[in-house]
């Protein structure tokens, strides 16, 4: 008798370690072949990128509305001008010096802003393709958790 | 309001001007050379070459994404909002001498469209750094690890300072760079042209 229901509680547990592992994955199956419905959209404007020269160095700035109906995730950034990018963040130390430092990630709730702007956060874009000077221009391409990627093109600026 | 009252809150407003750019010296550089380079690669003699003229002086590198060329925007905004630029420099101090060669300031300046007003300076690569230790000048390499690093790719913790220097070279008032308003310097160059 006692040997039965040892039995059967290692079955038991063996059912719930296999249904856990697999209702983890079905759940992600389902979000990748059945699209989530994105009300609104995720909009970007005031896009523009500081001038660089080829393999150096450049920041670009854009606004980002949140005009969906749900909070939403700020994935991954690249762009057509640079090998890569990434959102850093300029701060200001105790002792009243600045650095920069990767950003952390950023979401941005329904019907609500992000800034990317100077002296706050940036988009850094390292080992630029090629020479951007003023009236030059990019295309930034910004990748959402739910409204998936949402592209802008910004103009070679000069701060003002 | 009471005239005890008014008469304290003038002399208050009057001390609080003095002190804001009176004749306190935060460094005196009136006795010192110091050797740089320009944008063309010329030497100067700094402050000796800028006497006579009132100078606005930062500090930044050319490889900076952000607050650097913002500290350039403020000074470009502080030459727009003076009604008269004549005897006022524009300088811009390099505290990364082993990237920021004469040429690449020339690179930067052309970049940011600098007009002949600001002169771009750094120092021989192995020079020590004895201009920005006596003006407190912090810079040093920060390493971001997803940028990788090696000895020509780093970013830098630095400090975020404008001086306005006297015509005889002392540096009167000391402003975090990125952030105070042209308004403010101008008045300030504006008594210290009164003097
Ligand atoms: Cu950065």
């Amino acid at each position: 008798m006692k040997s039965i229901t040892h039995f059967l509680l290692i079955l038991l547990s063996g059912c719930l370690l296999f249904f856990g592992c697999s209702s983890e994955s079905n759940s992600s199956n389902e979000s990748d072949s059945k699209k989530e419905v994105v009300l609104g959209k995720i909009a970007l404007d005031n896009a523009w990128a500081r001038p660089g020269s080829q393999q150096g160095k450049s920041a670009a700035y854009l606004r980002i509305s949140n005009g969906t109906a749900s909070t939403d995730t700020l994935l991954s950034f690249s762009s057509n001008a640079a090998e890569s990018v990434e959102l850093h963040k300029s701060i200001e130390n105790d002792d009243g010096t600045t650095s920069m430092q990767p950003a952390d990630e950023q979401v941005i709730p329904s019907g609500e802003k992000l800034h990317i702007e100077p002296g706050g956060l940036h988009l850094m874009l390292t080992n630029l393709k090629r020479d951007m000077a003023v009236g030059d221009s990019l295309q930034i391409t910004l990748e959402f958790a739910r409204a998936g990627t949402v592209t802008t093109t910004a103009p070679v600026q000069i701060q003002n | 309001m009471s005239p005890t009252l008014k008469s304290l809150l003038v002399s208050l407003l009057i001390i609080a001007t003095f002190t804001a750019c009176g004749p306190d010296t935060l460094y005196d550089l009136s006795g010192d050379t110091f050797q740089l380079r320009n944008s063309d690669s010329t030497q100067v003699n700094f402050p000796g070459d800028f006497k006579g003229d009132i100078s606005l002086v930062t500090f930044i590198y050319t490889n900076c994404p952000d607050v650097c060329p913002v500290i350039t925007a403020n000074m470009t905004n502080i030459q727009r909002a003076l009604d008269d630029t004549s005897g006022v420099n524009f300088i811009e101090i390099s505290f990364d001498p082993k990237r920021d060669s004469p040429s690449t300031l020339k690179e930067y300046r052309d970049l940011y469209e600098l007009n002949e007003q600001f002169t771009m300076l750094t120092s021989h690569p192995n020079d020590s750094d004895v201009l920005l230790d006596k003006l407190d000048i912090v810079a040093e390499k920060a390493i971001i690890d997803s940028l990788g690093h090696d000895s020509t790719n780093y970013a830098m913790r630095h400090s975020n300072t404008l001086y306005l220097m006297d015509r005889d070279g002392y540096i009167r008032t000391e402003y975090p760079a990125h952030r105070v308003t042209p308004e403010h310097v101008k008045d300030d160059i504006n008594y210290l042209r009164s003097e």
